[in-house]
């Protein structure tokens, strides 16, 4: 009796083991959508506008994270060295997050995107003078959808003139 | 002494022995609403046409039993009979019901009432019955202007529960929200104010701007909340009743997430500047801003305790969203919430034992409480998407918002208002003319 | 490397035994919490006996040791003393109103009894000044006379405290008496099912209180009943207790509901009197 319940339950751990294991190897193959993301930030460029030529007004951020990626930054720098050229135009920067958060949360996360693209343009030698910062937090989604994809395009910070 | 003592235990004893009393535990019944009939409130031919011509309803009566009869239902805790099994009269019930005829329609309480005109006034008499044991449970009289009816089914409503529950009742309340239209990338929010059984709906901005997160003051007649004025998101504080708004200090930046302090006096709320958001309050009557947490991390949606000792708030100051405690001068700040995934919005139970959030898990949205020390959590109720608890003045229930999942086209989005027990049980759509988002239950507003 | 995956798997063998020992809750089923039968149909048997569920009498044992007092009634009625204690109100007298201005209502053929609420308002008691009247209308033809019920507990409480601080093992050895003669198993059943169907548990009541109420019921032999006592009557109108005067409430609607009970067919001297004990605690919690 004893016997046959260690046995049963021998049995249960092992297969436990064994689902978890298939759990962790799964997660790994999950990997882009359509290649328009990598990680869980969005490489695409359907939603993005231009300031001008070869200038994209907008950088893209992975769930709940601040850091700029390597195509940010070199986003950034188009943007820095268009404003230095063009230096009458002040920017909006406008920090966006996905619907996955609470409201209050998303506003205070928009705001940081915003202010850490805002950051990298002052690094690059554009004036805080013409920089200002607004968060809409979840408030305004380029894309209605509710999927990982449309989330990656709404976690956002665009750049947009200010006059 | 002892000695007299001693007899009088054996006298005791001795009869005991033969006949002990026996006993039966009585540990399980059943969990169904309370049946209860609400006869219609009597009202005479003058009076009928008095409130005919100032109210325009065909019988004022019928209408006040009926407010009575839908807040009971929607408390989860009664059941309402039909009234097309009643047996008596109204008028005659009120003098003196026929027990028989009601027990013999299963109710176990009697509602009973009188409606008359009296000097441009309406009066309102109601009885509560105990069916069962044959006898009055209470007898009330109300005196109003005949546009407060509604008021006055509501009150009516409130001393029947706390009769009968043994808790103060949560229907003579308002609740405020924000309206929403329009496509789910443009919408169109306006502040908006309604009873708490959605009638007397009323919008309080125009929908220029964008306006988010309203919350009541104590005694229910100011409201502070998040508007985007000008492209500048501020909060700002509106008198209901005159109408006027102010901006809530003067920040060099976004102020988001405000609420009053229990005694009315500040207003708290989150303040963001270069990437970091912390908790300010502001006082109203000297304007003095105080500076209440001070981390790089985000500080953001305060909430104090009933007796203002203490702020739960929640920070992301590990990482990840949590809730944290702290005395409302800022120091002994200690995280309360351990159970996995990430959790926002605190709102402190006007009992002050309860902490209702917001739960991510697992791409799950939770609604749930846990107790001031973060143990005991119990999540009430899992969706898509659904966040932002405000509780009902007697603690007893929560109302939030939920949002739809669109489909692939993104389609079919919508935000709805609903409410939900203390205990899990009674989960309700809560209905209003447009989509709704962020409420905020007032306070009773008869006390 | 050959060492160390030797190591390494025995020690995960070993991992595995201990868990397999030490997780006995795997190989067993789930806790299965007993709906609720409410059997209507049942075989009365002669001898079976048995003793209460053991929580709900822990309790009640709690609450009497606490209260230091014995339930009986048998007290000879010459030794009650008549020093009274004028501490027990009827319910509806000490009704609390907090209305903005409630007003009297007169009853129409009825005397009018106009009594002031007071202190009950822990509330908001400010707001109390302000005309607060309320009818009390207590039908006298009525067998739940409340009053004399209370006054009866009052006698009771007093004489029986002395007994039981000289002794608190007789009480002890008494609880055990009351067991050896109670009903038999299906006797209580049947009258438990019957009650268990009654009972509208009011829901809004918080999980956590002390919310036992014990109730004592004269019977008639057809099983309707005769009288009903609420033992803990004094807790009705404590300030604080609003929860326990409902539980209460809905206990004594029970039995009038279930009327007439459903008593042994036999042995009338040994159930005509029966204290049932209602625990909604049980109930609230799951």
């Amino acid at each position: 009796m004893i016997l046959s319940k260690i046995y049963k339950n021998t049995l249960l751990i092992l297969a436990t083991c064994l689902v978890l294991s298939a759990c962790a190897t799964k997660k790994q193959v999950v990997t882009d959508i359509e290649g328009q993301m990598q990680g869980d930030v969005y490489t695409g460029t359907e939603t993005v506008e231009y300031l001008a030529d070869g200038v994209p007004d907008r950088v893209f951020f992975a769930t709940n994270e601040t850091i700029l990626t390597t195509a940010s930054r070199e986003t950034l720098r188009a943007q820095a060295a268009w404003l230095r050229k063009n230096s009458n135009i002040n920017v909006v920067l406008e920090g966006h997050a996905d619907e996955r958060g609470t409201r209050e949360y998303n506003l205070a996360l928009g705001e940081r995107r915003a202010n850490s693209a805002k950051d990298y343009l002052m690094t690059y030698g554009i004036s805080s003078d013409r920089i200002s910062v607004i968060s809409y937090g979840k408030e305004r989604p380029v894309d209605a959808g509710s999927n990982p994809l449309a989330w990656s395009k709404n976690r956002r910070s665009v750049t947009v003139k200010a006059n | 002494m002892k000695k007299n003592l001693f007899i009088l235990f054996l006298i005791f004893l001795i009869p005991n022995k033969a006949f002990a009393l026996i006993e039966v535990d009585i540990t399980r019944g059943n969990l169904n609403p309370l049946p209860l009939a609400v006869s219609p409130l009597s009202i005479d031919d003058n009076s009928k046409k008095s409130f005919e011509n100032i109210l325009k309803k065909e019988n004022i009566g019928s209408e006040i039993s009926i407010i009575v009869e839908n807040n009971l239902r929607t408390s989860g805790l009664f059941n309402p009979l039909n009234k097309d099994a009643f047996l008596q009269a109204p008028d005659i019930a009120n003098l003196k019901p026929r027990f028989e005829d009601w027990n013999l329609i299963k109710a176990q309480a009697l509602i009973t009432g009188k409606v008359r005109y009296v000097d441009d006034k309406l009066r309102v008499e109601f009885r509560l019955w105990d069916v069962l044991a044959a006898k009055e449970m209470m007898a009330l009289a109300f005196t109003t202007v005949p546009s407060n009816w509604r008021r006055v089914g509501h009150i009516i409503s409130d001393k029947v529960y706390e009769r009968l529950t043994g808790e103060k009742g949560y229907f003579d309340t308002r609740i405020i929200y924000v309206a929403e239209e329009g496509p789910k990338t443009q919408r169109k929010k306006r502040l908006a104010i309604m009873d708490q059984d959605g009638a007397n709906n009323k919008f309080l901005t125009l929908g220029n701007e964008l306006v988010l997160t309203p919350r009541f003051n104590p005694t229910s007649q100011m409201v502070t909340y998040l508007s985007y004025f000008k492209n500048l998101p501020r909060v700002y504080l509106l008198d209901i009743e005159t109408g006027t708004q102010e901006v809530v200090g003067d920040f060099p930046g976004m102020t988001f997430a405000p609420r009053f302090s229990p005694d009315g006096k500040k207003i708290i709320m989150s303040f963001a500047k270069d990437g970091k958001s912390d908790i300010y309050t502001m006082d109203l009557e000297n304007r003095l801003v105080e500076k209440i947490t001070n981390h790089p991390s985000i500080d953001t949606s305060p909430s104090y305790s009933p007796n203002g000792k203490y702020i739960a708030f929640n920070s992301d100051r590990s990482g990840y969203q949590q809730i944290y405690i702290m005395r409302s001068d800022g120091s002994d700040v200690k995280r309360i919430s351990f159970g996995n995934g990430i959790y926002g919005t605190p709102v402190w139970s006007p009992r002050g034992d309860l902490i209702a959030f917001t739960k991510l898990h697992k791409g799950k949205f939770y609604i749930g409480v846990m107790r001031t020390d973060g143990k005991g959590e119990r999540l009430l109720t899992e969706n898509y998407y659904q966040e932002a608890p405000s509780w009902s003045p007697n603690g007893r229930v929560l109302i939030f918002y939920r949002e739809t999942k669109t489909n692939a086209k993104g389609e079919g989005f919508s935000a709805k208002l609903w409410s939900i027990d203390l205990t899990g049980y009674n989960e309700r759509l809560v209905e209003t003319q447009t989509d709704a988002s962020d409420p905020s239950w007032s306070s009773l507003l008869s006390n | 490397m050959n060492r160390s995956i030797i190591i390494s798997s025995v020690l995960h063998a070993a991992l595995i035994y201990i868990t397999a020992m030490s997780l006995p809750f795997l190989a067993k089923k789930p806790l299965d919490i007993p709906p609720i039968v409410s059997v209507e149909l049942i075989q009365i048997a002669e001898k079976t006996n048995i003793p209460f569920a053991p929580k709900a009498k822990k309790i009640i044992e709690k609450a009497k040791e606490k209260e230091k007092k014995l339930v009986s009634e048998q007290a000879p009625p010459k030794k009650v003393k008549k020093t009274k204690t004028k501490t027990v109100v009827s319910v509806d007298k000490n009704e609390k109103i907090d209305t903005k201005a409630p007003e009297a209502i007169p009853l129409p053929e009825k005397t009018v009894k106009k009594i002031e609420t007071k202190t009950e308002n822990k509330q908001n008691p400010d707001k109390l000044d302000e005309d607060v009247k309320q009818v009390s209308e207590f039908e006298k033809k009525e067998f739940v006379d409340l009053d004399n019920i209370a006054k009866l507990i009052d006698k009771a409480k007093e004489d029986t405290a002395k007994v039981v601080k000289k002794d608190n093992d007789i009480t002890q050895d008494q609880d055990k008496n009351i067991v050896t003669s109670g009903l038999t198993l299906s006797e209580e059943d049947a009258l438990k099912a019957q009650i268990f169907g009654c009972w509208s548990i009011p829901l809004g009541l918080p999980y956590n209180e002390d919310l036992l109420v014990r109730i004592k019921l004269m019977l008639e032999p057809d099983g309707s009943v005769a009288k009903t006592e609420i033992l803990d009557h004094a807790r009705m109108n404590k300030p604080g207790q609003g929860f326990y005067k409902v539980l209460a409430e809905s206990a004594l609607r029970a039995v009038k509901l279930c009327q007439p009970l459903r008593v042994p067919t036999s042995g009338y001297e040994r159930w005509k009197e029966l204290q049932l004990n209602f625990d909604a605690r049980e109930m609230l919690e799951g």
